[in-house]
């Protein structure tokens, strides 16, 4: 697999007034992404994690180690530019705007042609549900619709790369929902994908890989699989079962294995049942990949 | 093609972003007010070329002051607020150069301060004509566009080398002083220089015109003078003017109404009995007055002799003297935009302000400046920098264009072109030069 994304002994120091170095925002990082993968990088409030992702958007300047994306490139560089589909932590939209004047704004911005420009923004407006509300200032907009459009602006390139930083924050359940399939949706379709998150159950949802950072360091990295699989444990799960049956097989457990066997009865998840309740046919109403994202796959 | 889209994509945001905020507002009721209420608050002489003097040179002068003033500050504000706000950041990630985001804001300052200025030109000037159909202003004030034909005389600059080489020679020039120190003084004083004229004495001028006159359109002959103390005193003498053909007869006009300090008479071509198209004259002047009552008149050759003629319509006129303000504003879009992109918003209007303060003193402190103080190292950087400063200045602001416009005098071609080749090619060029370098240098985000 192709290394998208090659960080190496990466470092910033933020300065004050005078030059100082105050904080050590992130400490000797390495990471590797690969093409196609949906990776993860999660820590707690001040950990580094967005500033890693400024750095690698170009917003920051490395004070140490080197970026290296679609491989060889520097994050400044135009071409990287072109490539990259970035949602911030809030979304930073100019107020006066109308969601369609915003989307129309940023596919100027990467020189798209106002034929495809109109096509592609009447496609992600369509996309994330704001159809309805494209005339109406974004200032207007609670927090949650703000960043529908924000997600819009991020995949109005068609990117081959998408970084989102806290892509659900503001959301509601069924949003995140939304997202998330959004974000499975275009790693099947071979988009790159890097999130950031606080809510663990999001990233465990959908990421490959991840990387947990702390005080600017690494802490772990891998497969999100390997990370979080309990090696001495083992589970089944068998629906249809009888109180009786259920028992004899435990003992027989205990027996062979000499140990106390662990039973209980799987829960949903309360995102599941919430929206169960709320939204039953969830599966429908979630995100229809805009067309111009679908050609792509 | 890509490029212009994108650049047109920030010159769009631009315009919306000034277009859609509560200040703009603010602004039109400003302007408003001063193109409409200033004319009729503000009290003139009681003629109508008093009130055409007050609409000219005060509504359009208050509403240009307002413009640059608007202008340096929503240039200041366009990237500094957008970089304090964090939302250039969604702009930065997408594949723009520095260059592209540049010349979009700019391009969308000019176009509105076109706007403005069009509005306001344009309401002044129907305001003028209006005015015009009121007796009394027919007859007073004509809106007049003509050719300035200064006297033949060497170049201030050349003026003052020649005195330099005279007083080197004499070895008489200034001690501790630099040779452009001293021709500096010395081009100031040749630029101010007077004549003076005493009862009985007469002075001529040779004046080159700078197209044949036919023998059917008029010349006006225009004399501003001084008198000892600036007392208005009744003073008297006899133009001659004559062709530049040899033997040409004299045409004489006797002038003997100077209480304005200002005379200007009209003089058909016709007058010189000449079978081809006039192509320069020659002005006698000599003062008539009683040598033991009379005060010699004091002439700043210069400027204050002229001969005017036909220079085009006073529409034409007011539409150089708009382009010529548009592009100071092209100017001060451009300097306010590189301190956005050096600055936040409070430290680049404050210094912007600041600047402009420095230019408009400017002038005045590094006059006043004497030698000795121009020699103490305490007072010579903040003479440097006002010096600077009011050199740039001088540049940009080389022609008024308001003061041409009232006195009905043509803004020369030559003077428009230099303007906009100056404030809206060169130095915008030198301070988008400077902006982009530092926003490609600069951090564009914040830390967690």
């Amino acid at each position: 697999m192709n290394h998208l994304i090659q960080i190496k002994n990466l470092g910033k120091t933020f300065k004050d007034f005078w030059y100082r170095p105050v904080i050590e925002a992130v400490k000797d990082l390495n990471l590797t992404i690969q093409q196609g993968e949906v990776f993860g990088l999660l820590g707690p409030n001040g950990s580094g994690k967005s500033t890693t992702l400024k750095m690698l958007l170009g917003l920051l300047r490395p004070t140490r180690g080197t970026i290296e994306l679609f491989e060889g490139l520097r994050p400044e560089d135009v071409a990287v530019k072109a490539r990259l589909g970035y949602l911030p932590e809030v979304s930073h939209l100019h107020e006066f705007l109308t969601p369609r004047e915003t989307l129309m704004y940023y596919a100027a911005l990467f020189g798209l042609p106002q034929v495809d420009a109109k096509r592609r923004t009447k496609e992600l407006l369509q996309m994330v549900g704001l159809e309805s509300v494209a005339d109406r200032a974004v200032g207007r907009f609670s927090k949650g619709m703000a960043r529908r459009v924000g997600l819009a602006q991020a995949l109005i390139n068609a990117p081959e790369l998408l970084i989102l930083d806290e892509p659900t924050s503001g959301l509601d359940p069924i949003g995140c929902r939304e997202v998330k399939d959004l974000v499975r949706l275009l790693a099947k379709s071979g988009v790159t994908v890097l999130m950031t998150s606080h809510l663990l159950a999001d990233v465990e949802d959908v990421c490959d890989r991840v990387a947990i950072m702390n005080k600017g360091e690494r802490c772990a990295y891998g497969s999100t699989r390997d990370l979080l699989r309990n090696p001495d444990m083992v589970r089944f799960s068998v629906s249809g079962l009888t109180a009786e049956v259920a028992a004899e097989i435990r003992l027989q457990l205990e027996q062979r294995a000499a140990r106390p066997v662990q039973q209980d009865f799987p829960e949903m998840s309360l995102e599941a049942y919430f929206l169960k309740v709320v939204s039953p046919d969830a599966n429908n109403t979630a995100f229809k990949v805009a067309p111009f994202l679908e050609k792509k796959q | 093609m890509k490029t212009i889209r994108k650049i047109f994509g920030i010159f769009l945001l631009a315009l919306r972003a000034s277009l859609r905020t509560k200040t703009v507002f603010a602004l039109l009721l400003l302007m408003v007010t001063s193109v409409f209420l200033l004319p009729a608050v503000v009290k003139g002489d009681g003629t109508p070329q008093g009130d055409c003097h007050i609409l000219v040179l005060y509504t359009l002068g208050f509403s240009f002051a307002l413009l640059c003033l608007s202008t340096l500050w929503a240039a200041c504000a366009l990237f500094a607020a957008e970089i304090d706000n964090q939302l250039i950041q969604l702009s930065a990630v997408k594949p723009v150069c520095a260059f592209e985001f540049w010349l979009g804001r700019w391009f969308a300052l000019l176009l509105l301060n076109a706007i403005a200025l069009f509005a306001v030109y344009s309401a002044v000037y129907l305001q003028l004509r209006w005015k015009q159909r009121q007796p009394g202003w027919r007859e007073s004030v004509q809106l007049v566009n003509r050719s300035v034909v200064h006297p033949l005389l060497p170049t201030p600059q050349e003026e003052a080398q020649e005195a330099y080489e005279l007083l080197a020679k004499q070895k008489e020039l200034p001690q501790g002083l630099s040779k452009a120190q001293i021709l500096r003084v010395l081009t100031t004083k040749a630029q101010e220089r007077y004549t003076i004229v005493n009862p009985g004495e007469s002075i001529s001028w040779r004046f080159q015109l700078p197209r044949p006159i036919a023998t059917n359109e008029l010349i006006t002959i225009r004399l501003r003078f001084d008198t000892e103390y600036s007392t208005r005193t009744q003073v008297t003498g006899v133009c001659r003017i004559a062709s530049d053909v040899l033997d040409a007869p004299m045409v004489e006009v006797p002038l003997d109404d100077f209480s304005l300090q200002e005379i200007e008479f009209d003089l058909s071509c016709q007058a010189f009995h000449l079978k081809h198209d006039l192509s320069g004259i020659n002005l006698f002047f000599t003062h008539t007055g009683n040598p033991a009552k009379a005060s010699a008149l004091m002439l700043r050759f210069r400027k204050d002799v002229v001969v005017l003629t036909q220079g085009g319509s006073f529409e034409a006129n007011l539409l150089r003297s708009a382009l010529v303000h548009w592009s100071v504003l092209a100017l001060l879009a451009a300097f306010g935009l590189t301190l956005s992109a050096c600055f936040s918003l409070p430290v680049a209007v404050f210094s912007s302000t600041i600047l402009l303060l420095l230019v408009m003193i400017g002038t005045s402190v590094t006059e006043v400046v004497s030698v000795e103080e121009e020699k103490e190292w305490l007072k010579k950087p903040g003479i440097l920098v006002s010096r600077g400063v009011s050199a740039i200045a001088h540049h940009a602001l080389r022609i008024d264009p308001l003061e041409s416009v009232i006195n009905g005098e043509r803004i020369e071609d030559q003077a428009v072109g230099e303007a906009l080749a100056w404030n809206v090619l060169l130095s915008p060029a030198c301070f988008a030069f400077l902006g982009i370098l530092i926003l490609r240098r600069r951090e564009l985000a914040s830390g967690d």
